[in-house]
């Protein structure tokens, strides 16, 4: 099998994300959204590595899942803490700041 | 090309470069020190002193001042940003030393006119006059400037203390008139910041490294092709334009000069505008003579409209300020004229009409003033048969009246001569028109007079301000005491520029003289590309 | 680690992975905040909670002074290389436009150091005592009232500069990825954390982390093109693959693109700017001027190297798309700017405004272009970090009064504040004798020499035009009738006025003796290897 085939895989999990991130309005599911995103990116550092073949895109990985690891940290905290006072993740309901 | 002397540019003569430093700085002190005195009387005081030294600072400068000299006299210069061959260069030419001349010249009067004007509540004295010393230290350096960056700088700086002069203190619309005065002048400040941007990457591709300095840029520039010429010259055109102010970018002007103070009006019309024109003869003709020539008929257009709109407008007008702004447009029409037809009577005939113009229009506006201050109006219809109260006021008026319609006699005759007829040969169309503002200049000015001093005492303005048993029904006889005739200080402030009328109406030489050799110097640039 | 593999590359299967050789001297500014931060973090653990605002600060201040001290032994050795080193193994490029940058970074930084250190404007400064009170309680009341802090805010603070530090002399994609987020996520926890208007203050940082999380996973993505079609994540090297190879632009172009757009997202470049009003007017006012100042400066310094070093070759295919960029943020500075009715968000959009200019600098591709951005983000630093220094001191019984219309008549009640103010704003115009107009006179004449004419031309009215809400501000302030209930102006304490005055002196200094500035800013180039 072609790595070809898992870059496309994983521009359409990208895609799949950000849309997730544009459509969904739970802070929550855009969060994970994001993460997909993250692993979508992964899955291309590793092809990329296997096509150049090079091993610094697999070591690049373990760069983002540690950067995704802290980012999961500080976003739940601050989902959490707003989640804590309005009983709701809904990103529509986060309305107080605009024009 | 050959027939102009050839002098050098610019000559240093640091014995008396000191002088404009001190024009410079003297104000500028001053006003910060100013600002700070609390008590009303000390700060005018302080103020009317600094500007009387200021005044005599100029006699000196003057007489400093060879006409024969080089181009750019009692110049001196140092590095400032030298990463971009930036100079805090002064120095004077004879159109230059005219303008400071008639800064010091107006600053005391206005001081003086200004002595009894009633600040809005909570403004504070210090406040006002620092304000106006500060700019005239700006303006000051504005004509003062040889470096281009420089000239910039006060061309903006200048802003921000007459911003704040008729936003603070002006009239009832006066946040309108100020902001608008400040976005006009810094739009068009911007489009010009464009131009002198472009000065400097230009002259760096021609000498390698990019200079400001105006004697060199005048050089490098004039030689540059049509198109460059074309693009940086409209930079500035506008920004001096909006200035002037030449009609369609005049509507700041009229708003501006009615909520502003009348000593700040006074500054606003008699100097602040003439930066528009110098700025065309300074900087536009001699940097891009191509293009000055190339579209000298859109500037006589625009002049001639600015003449005939300013002067219709004028007599339709019943506000006395506006009045005032609207034949000071069409003054400037008639300056731009003279400027852009290109030759030596013109040219020398706009530029003396820039500094009779500051007598006779500031004059006009400090009578105009006086008028309101007694009356509490400026409605020409809240007036009428004023002169019956006040004859000296009246005379005063007619004067400053006979002025601004450039009777013969008085100093603005002979501006306006010089450029008819310099204009004639090569533009007779354009001579033509101007000459018909001239008759609508005699039918506005008269009317109002009419209006606002003869016929029987009338108008709201004046019945309501006399008092006593039976004024309203018989005010001839009536006591006068709510309407006084001028008093000592408006005397002593408006008899310099009674004088000075009169005597340039009949000897206009000295300032001829001084601003010959310049005129020839900067019109050299554009004549022998055959603009006359 | 990661620097080990890459020199590593491309492993041979028996060698012996060596140490890169590390110059300390060059790093260790960064060494020395990013180790102060970690001793902060542990200040927090073990220190009672009364002394702790006291350690932090001393700690924070001395750390900056450290890391000063540093760099300027590090500048001042005679064997420091003209034209920078690149150290850890290629991940690090000290030349002169990143130790500019550091330095403007440590300077700004002191100031809103100062402005988070500061308790005399609200009674124990501008953050919650516990980031986990929920909003509108009891709890909440009573810490509005109280005098605690959560002092984490000065290591998050220094860990946050440290990544810009290194984001800004990064020297390969995933270095300066990992940079990205080491100053996003403090950032993201520090808008949460404002002791008044908890709400607010929590969704800003929802908000700020869901698009900045966004924004960095197409940073990512784009790295990750990137590596497919260099072999690489080092710029030198993607530049070389650039210019000698007949790959796959589709890669290219698409990774450079996505890159940019997770640029652009920090660097609040209209339109990719939607996070920035919201942000500034939720988060506590120190930390705004904090993003604002340093998180601009960082994000441009980034973008100038990714573009300089990494992309100019392609310059020619890629710098319409940014000229049309940098036009949309300009015009949606200036002209969604008018409408604002509230200060922080008004100095928002007058942010992007002034990303637009930065754009233009960034994208003209010459020294001149280089110097000049580098010294138009110094003065805009400054400058805001007053005016926010300055939003900070009008307040109200609650909090501080943003309102536009709570300005009004401001000069009466405070003339010196209004004085200060309005000239912050006369800078942020780009009046002369501000260190504004000298910021635009560099970066517009760099364009002009580049060939933007046009694109100076718009600039230029989109300076005219957002001069138009700055006037507002003034005009309220000095031509209006203060409002009967209408804010108070604090007298500040030492810290703030601290902050405060720094600002405004650079911003007047920069505007009138600019040379020495100019001549840092030009003092090198891009290290490229």
């Amino acid at each position: 099998m072609t790595p070809t085939y898992y870059l496309l895989l994983s521009a359409l999990l990208f895609s799949i994300g950000a849309v997730g991130v544009l459509v969904r309005r739970n802070a929550i599911v855009v969060f994970m959204c994001i993460e997909l995103m993250l692993n979508a990116v992964n899955l291309t550092l590793v092809t990329f590595s296997r096509i150049n073949g090079k091993l610094d895109g697999q070591v690049m990985a373990f760069f983002v899942m540690v950067v995704a690891a802290a980012e999961v940290v500080v976003g739940l905290a601050i989902i959490m803490s707003i989640f804590r006072t309005r009983r709701s993740a809904s990103v529509d309901d986060s309305n107080l700041l605009k024009y | 090309m050959n027939t102009a002397p050839v002098v050098p540019a610019v000559t240093t003569s640091p014995s008396a470069s000191f002088l404009l430093w001190l024009l410079l700085l003297v104000p500028l002190l001053g006003g910060i020190a100013v600002a700070f005195l609390r008590d009303a009387k000390t700060a005018k005081l302080a103020a009317l002193g600094i500007a009387l030294l200021e005044f005599v600072l100029v006699i000196p400068t003057w007489i400093a001042y060879d006409p024969a000299g080089s181009r750019i006299q009692l110049s001196s210069s140092m590095d400032w940003i030298p990463n971009f061959g930036v100079h805090l260069a002064l120095g004077v030419d004879g159109i230059s030393l005219v303008m400071i001349a008639l800064i010091g010249l107006l600053m005391p009067i206005v001081i003086g006119s200004s002595w009894a004007d009633k600040l809005p509540e909570g403004r504070s004295v210090g406040g006002f006059y620092a304000l106006l010393l500060v700019m005239q230290a700006g303006m000051i350096g504005v004509f003062a400037a040889t470096d281009v960056f420089l000239f910039y700088v006060f061309f903006e700086a200048v802003l921000v203390p007459m911003y704040f002069l008729i936003g603070r203190f002006g009239g009832p619309r006066r946040q309108y008139a100020a902001v608008k005065f400040f976005l006009y002048s810094l739009l068009g400040g911007l489009i010009m910041l464009g131009s002198v941007i472009g000065l400097y990457v230009v002259s760096g591709d021609k000498l390698g490294s990019g200079t400001l300095d105006w004697a060199t840029l005048t050089t490098v520039i004039s030689q540059e092709s049509q198109a460059t010429q074309t693009w940086l010259f409209l930079g500035f055109f506008v920004a001096f334009a909006i200035k002037a102010p030449l009609v369609p970018l005049h509507t700041w002007l009229p708003d501006a000069a009615a909520e502003a103070p009348v000593g700040v009006g006074v500054l606003l019309v008699g100097i602040l505008d003439k930066i528009g024109t110098y700025g065309f003869l300074r900087y536009c003709l001699p940097m891009f003579p191509a293009a000055s020539k190339d579209l000298a008929p859109l500037v006589l257009v625009l002049g001639v409209a600015g003449l005939l709109y300013g002067a219709l407008l004028a007599t339709g007008q019943n506000d006395m300020k506006r009045f005032v702004a609207y034949t000071s447009i069409a003054h400037f029409g008639f300056i731009a004229v003279g400027i852009f037809a290109f030759s030596s009577q013109s040219v020398s005939g706009a530029v003396l009409y820039m500094f009779n113009h500051g007598l006779s229009t500031g004059m006009l506006f400090l009578v105009v003033g006086m008028v309101i201050a007694r009356g509490g109006s400026t409605l020409i219809s809240d007036y009428g048969g004023m002169a019956k109260l006040t004859p000296l006021l009246g005379g005063l008026f007619l004067v400053a009246g006979l002025a601004g319609l450039s009777l013969p006699g008085t100093n603005s005759f002979v501006s306006e001569f010089l450029v008819l007829i310099g204009a004639y040969p090569s533009r007779p169309v354009f001579a033509i028109l101007a000459t018909i503002g001239m008759i609508l200049a005699a039918l506005y000015v008269l009317w109002a007079y009419q209006r606002i001093m003869h016929g029987p005492v009338r108008g709201d303005a004046l019945l309501g301000a006399l008092k006593g048993p039976g004024a309203v029904a018989a005010p001839e006889t009536a006591t006068r005491q709510g309407i006084k005739d001028l008093d000592a200080r408006e005397i002593a402030v408006l008899t310099p520029l009674v004088v000075l009328i009169i005597v340039l109406g009949f000897y206009p030489a000295p300032i001829l003289d001084v601003i010959g050799p310049s005129v020839e110097a900067t019109l050299h640039s554009v004549i022998p590309l055959g603009g006359n | 680690m990661l620097a080990t593999v890459l020199t590593a590359q491309p492993v041979p299967p028996a060698d012996k992975l060596s140490a890169p050789a590390i110059d300390y001297g060059a790093i260790m500014p960064v060494l020395i905040v990013l180790g102060a931060a970690c001793v902060g973090v542990l200040v927090e653990a073990f220190l009672p909670k009364h002394q702790r605002w006291p350690v932090q600060v001393v700690l924070s201040l001395a750390t900056l002074a450290g890391a000063g001290i540093a760099m300027a032994v590090y500048l001042g050795d005679e064997s420091t290389p003209k034209n920078g080193v690149i150290t850890l193994a290629g991940t690090l490029a000290v030349d002169r436009p990143a130790l500019f940058l550091w330095g403007t970074l440590l300077v700004l930084t002191l100031g809103a150091l100062l402005l988070i250190a500061d308790r005399s404007v609200e009674p124990g400064g501008a953050f919650v005592a516990e980031a986990a009170i929920r909003p509108g309680t009891i709890q909440d009341r009573a810490q509005v009232a109280g005098t605690g802090m959560q002092t984490e805010v000065f290591p998050l603070t220094l860990f946050a500069l440290g990544g810009m530090m290194v984001f800004t002399s990064a020297n390969d994609l995933l270095t300066m990825f990992i940079a990205l987020e080491v100053l996003s996520l403090p950032l993201y926890l520090m808008c949460g954390l404002a002791r008044r208007r908890r709400l607010l203050s929590q969704e800003a940082a929802v908000k700020y982390f869901l698009l900045g999380a966004f924004a960095s996973a197409f940073f990512l993505y784009g790295l990750a093109l990137l590596y497919g079609y260099a072999g690489s994540v080092k710029l030198a090297d993607i530049s070389n693959a650039a210019a000698g190879t007949d790959r796959s632009d589709a890669l290219l172009f698409g990774g450079l693109g996505l890159l940019v757009v997770g640029l652009l997202f920090k660097a609040s470049v209209g339109p990719f700017h939607t996070w920035t009003p919201d942000v500034y007017q939720g988060a506590p006012t120190p930390i705004t001027a904090f993003m604002a100042a340093c998180t601009k400066v960082a994000a441009f310094g980034g973008m100038l190297r990714v573009l300089q070093v990494g992309f100019e070759s392609t310059s020619w295919e890629w710098r319409g798309v940014l000229w049309g960029v940098a036009i949309v943020s300009m015009v949606i500075g200036a002209v969604l700017g008018l409408t604002q009715t509230d200060v922080k968000r008004m100095i928002a959009y007058s942010s992007i405004a002034h990303a637009g200019f930065l754009l233009i600098g960034s994208i003209a591709l010459t020294d001149q272009g280089l110097s000049g951005t580098l010294f138009y983000l110094l003065t805009y630093g400054f400058t805001t970090l007053a005016a926010f220094g300055v939003i900070s001191l009008v307040r109200n019984a609650d909090g501080e009064a943003t309102h536009l219309s709570q300005w009004a008549g401001l000069a009466k009640r405070s003339p010196v504040t209004a004085a200060v103010f309005t000239f912050i704003l006369l800078a942020l115009a780009g009046i002369p004798l501000t260190s504004g107009f000298v910021g635009k006179f560099v970066i517009f004449s760099a364009a002009l020499q580049d060939g933007m004419a046009p694109l100076v031309v718009i600039a230029l009215i989109a300076s005219a035009v957002a001069a138009f809400f700055y006037l507002r501000v003034i005009v309220l302030m000095y031509f209006s009738e203060p409002a009967a209930d209408g804010p108070s102006v604090t007298v500040p304490g030492a810290f703030t006025t601290a902050s405060i005055t720094l600002g405004v002196i650079a911003t007047l200094v920069l505007g009138v003796l600019p040379a020495f500035a100019l001549d840092w800013a030009g003092s090198g180039t891009f290290a490229f290897q």
